[in-house]
């Protein structure tokens, strides 16, 4: 039996007014050695038909009205006799070795039924297609850059392209030839052929120099045709959204850019391209969704958008012959990119352990002036815990000690802006810093105290030299936020370091001994005075509660809160009812207003205008209620959870159990029972007016101390810190 | 244990119990003095790098890198024909003044 280099080589080339490469491509198969050439001509005015005449190879004349992209192709492969039979477009111009890696291909397995190379762009084609056609062939290789041969079988991508394809005889007749299809019948027949049990490989050898080039206009209509073409033979309908659709045009005009400054274009040739970019990419987002839905547009339109003037549509897969396999969408091949490492470091720190922490020197714990850098996770207006975080950080700094924030952007949110923007942003949101704020830890510097202020912060906290402590201001109890993932088990990990936590409450700092035991601390949410009190001129309203409503949350159980609110409709249909915390209305069985998210100052006002408040908080108790009671306004929040570690069980806090019922009876009580409201408005003024920011920076700055002290008491004994809860209370 | 708490006691090399206790004071409040330094300086690098990050959020709200775009070819001779332009309007200013007066 003959090996594939002995195999005999057919090359069929269906050509229409394609003088422009043809004669420099019917050379190229010259030299390759391919022993057989077809041109199928389909009506040229040009100089084609002369061109391959005079390259003396076979010539097919046939009516254009007879050209079809799978009908033309199955004619040429039977008019040829080639065991493998290569199809190339009359633009499509092999380079050097291209026949060599196609036998490669085919010895590399006897179910091998086609093969396809990369499509190179030509030295004037634009940056957008160059590079588009660079990164999408260069995701079929495993390193992502060209490497070698690689075989695809069921279920891998069935991407197939009849601009540089070489078939097996036998293959192409088991599968009944392409199917005809207006386009993409190379696509159909890849699917085709993994789903009947053959192989097709990648070979970044067989390389040709293609690329279409149009004008902005044929752009849009080529790609309309070919995402209709795509529609009617595998289905696929591409997905379209006015946001992110802008977000891709963006992402891929910004790569557009990186790839003209990596080739050195000049400032305006870039400007010129970036323009032509934009352009492109939007309308191929507006012009491909069209495309793959093109059925439903009217069919005189449909011909205008047509770069082939075609106005027929079919459904997908309307038109095979007969009932193939269920064949996959083109799939989309992603390039290599990194937006962030939050995962990776986590696993550096299981792999190699958190750096070494310096020598602690004698009395550092009780020095006037520590450096203090407090690592913030990516944030966003109206971040409750950035707020926390900036209030106490800004309090330490006023007590004299030497700060810094280090922005890990663990989601890539800030990673188009520069340092200097995210700062004054910081200050915009929450309360203004002195200090300044870096974005990553190229410049990390050291500290006496480095404080991770989330779970995200915690591994790349743990990698950082210089420190003479590692602090961990906790929250809340992160992996509560997450079901079963990664980000829960990292969440959870974070207390296993043996960093110092300080616990945003009492409750939290048990549940971390207890659950991890870790060494912690605790300190009291404050509450800006300032802002939250009782104002002048605000008069409070009769029978109108309000809700702290965040959907998005689902640590508020937003369900039981909206069916408390539901009963106590039913029983008080009066009750005026004001949702806020969250921009989306949610459905409920009641009417009510809606205030969205709120400023501090609006928040207050709001405060000062209710009966009472209700809010639920699943995790560790947040600032909402204290800030209700220091406004005067009674608040009912859930028992059994966090509230009675700072307030007690009967403290100034209406507390209910999860349960509807009970929530609308106390909500209900507090409507109702004039002496009561007053007794909890009273006793709640009363008992927040102590919680103050500058109190819970006095707390975390002893937590900072007592973390420094116990590195220096571990050092003199020879052994790891550890805290007893006994200890730290 | 803590090198520096349980520094060497150097009785072995003749000196006498009073003298280390002494030497140890000293290397104490050397460490003192240099931890302070190391306060103070990262205080003022703070507060420049601060002060440098809020005059330079337009340069950063715009991307521009001044050192990369001063790098640019053609970007010296902006500059040097900027420099020029302003040396004539100068000039012709300082002129008119003269003129006027």
């Amino acid at each position: 039996m003959s090996g594939p280099a002995d195999l005999r080589v057919s090359a069929v080339i269906p050509v229409r007014d394609g003088e422009r490469y043809l004669e420099e491509l019917l050379e190229a198969l010259a030299r390759e050695g391919v022993d057989e050439v077809l041109v199928i001509d389909s009506g040229s005015r040009d100089r084609s038909l002369q061109i391959a005449r005079a390259a003396g190879v076979e010539l097919l004349e046939i009516d254009p009205r007879e050209f079809g992209h799978g009908r033309t192709r199955n004619l040429g492969a039977a008019r040829t006799g080639g065991e493998l039979i290569c199809f190339l477009t009359q633009d499509a111009t092999p380079l050097p070795g291209w026949l060599d890696a196609y036998r490669e291909a085919f010895a590399l397995d006897p179910k091998v039924g086609a093969a396809y190379g990369p499509h190179l762009p030509r030295p004037d084609t634009s940056p957008m297609i160059a590079r588009e056609l660079q990164e999408f062939f260069a995701g079929f290789s495993p390193d992502g850059r060209g490497g070698g041969a690689v075989i695809q079988r069921a279920g891998d991508p069935s991407f197939l392209s009849n601009v540089n394809a070489c078939y097996a005889r036998a293959c192409w007749e088991e599968i009944g030839g392409f199917r005809e299809l207006p386009y993409s019948e190379d696509q159909a027949f890849g699917a085709d052929l993994l789903a009947a049990g053959w192989a097709k490989v990648y070979h970044p050898s067989a390389a040709v120099l293609h690329a279409h080039d149009y004008g902005p206009v044929e752009f849009m209509r080529r790609y309309f045709d070919e995402y209709r073409g795509l529609h009617e033979s595998t289905g696929h309908v591409e997905p379209f959204g006015v946001l992110a659709g802008a977000r891709a045009v963006r992402r891929a005009v910004a790569g557009d850019r990186r790839w003209m400054i990596e080739r050195g274009l000049d400032a305006p040739a870039r400007a010129r391209w970036t323009a032509r970019a934009a352009v492109h990419h939007g309308s191929r987002r507006v012009f491909s969704a069209l495309g793959s839905r093109a059925e439903r547009v009217p069919a005189p339109l449909r011909k205008r958008l047509s770069l082939e003037g075609r106005d027929e549509a079919h459904n997908g897969r309307a038109r095979a012959p007969s009932s193939p396999p269920a064949s996959l969408p083109a799939p989309t091949h992603i390039p290599k990119m990194r937006d962030h490492d939050g995962y990776d470091v986590a696993v550096r720190v299981w792999r190699e352990g958190p750096a070494s922490l310096l020598d602690p020197v004698p009395g550092m714990a009780e020095r006037e002036r520590l450096r203090i850098a407090m690592i913030v996770p990516s944030f966003r207006r109206g971040s409750g815990g950035h707020g926390t975080l900036m209030q106490i950080l800004t309090r330490l700094e006023r007590r004299g000690h030497v700060c810094s924030v280090w922005l890990h952007d663990f989601t890539g949110q800030h990673r188009e802006e520069w340092p200097g923007v995210i700062r004054a942003d910081m200050n915009d949101f929450f309360v203004p810093m002195r200090g300044p704020l870096y974005k990553g830890f190229d410049e990390w510097q050291g500290a006496d105290v480095a404080i991770a202020t989330g779970w995200q912060t915690v591994h790349p906290a743990l990698m950082l030299d210089q420190c003479r402590a590692r602090v961990y201001l906790v929250n809340d109890h992160e992996p509560d936020f997450y079901s079963a993932s990664t980000e829960r088990v990292l969440a959870q990990d974070t207390y296993r370091h043996d960093l110092h936590c300080i616990a945003a409450s009492p409750w939290l700092r048990d549940l971390l001994i207890e659950r991890y035991d870790a060494p912690a601390d605790a300190f009291q949410l404050g509450v800006d005075h300032a802002v939250y009190a009782p104002l002048d001129g605000v008069s409070r309203q009769r029978d109108t509660v309000v809700y702290y409503a965040r959907h998005a949350t689902p640590r508020r159980a937003v369900p039981i809160g909206l069916m408390a609110l539901a009963e106590l409709h039913r029983r008080r249909p009066e009750t005026r009812i004001v949702l806020f915390g969250d921009p989306g209305k949610p459905h409920s069985e009641f009417p009510y207003e809606h205030h969205g998210v709120l400023s501090p100052p609006q928040l207050a006002r709001l405060y000062n205008e209710a009966t009472v408040g209700l809010c639920l908080s699943l995790t560790n108790f947040s600032l909402m209620p204290k800030e209700m009671l220091a406004c005067g306004l009674p608040c009912v929040e859930l028992a059994g959870v966090s509230a009675e570690s700072i307030f007690g069980a009967d403290g100034p806090l209406e507390l209910a159990p999860l349960e509807p019922h009970a929530i609308a009876d106390s909500l209900q009580g507090l409507l109702e029972d004039r002496t009561r409201w007053e007794q909890r408005s009273r006793a709640g003024i009363e008992f927040v007016a102590s919680h103050t920011w500058d109190h819970a920076a006095r707390e975390v700055e002893a937590g900072l101390r007592h973390a420094l002290r116990e590195r220096e008491r571990a050092i003199d004994e020879g052994a790891a810190p550890r805290l007893s809860k006994e200890g730290v209370r | 244990m803590n090198p520096i708490r349980s520094a060497p006691t150097g009785l072995d090399n003749g000196q006498s119990l009073a003298e280390v206790q002494a030497e140890n004071e000293r290397l104490r409040s050397r460490i003192t003095t240099l931890e302070e330094e190391l306060v103070e300086t990262q205080a003022r690098a703070n507060a420049a790098v601060a002060r440098w990050q809020e005059r330079a959020y337009w340069l950063d709200r715009w991307h521009v890198d001044l050192n990369a775009l001063m790098r640019r070819r053609g970007a010296a001779e902006f500059r040097a024909g900027l420099r020029a332009f302003r040396a004539v309007t100068r000039l012709l200013r300082r002129t008119a003044r003269r003129l006027r007066s």
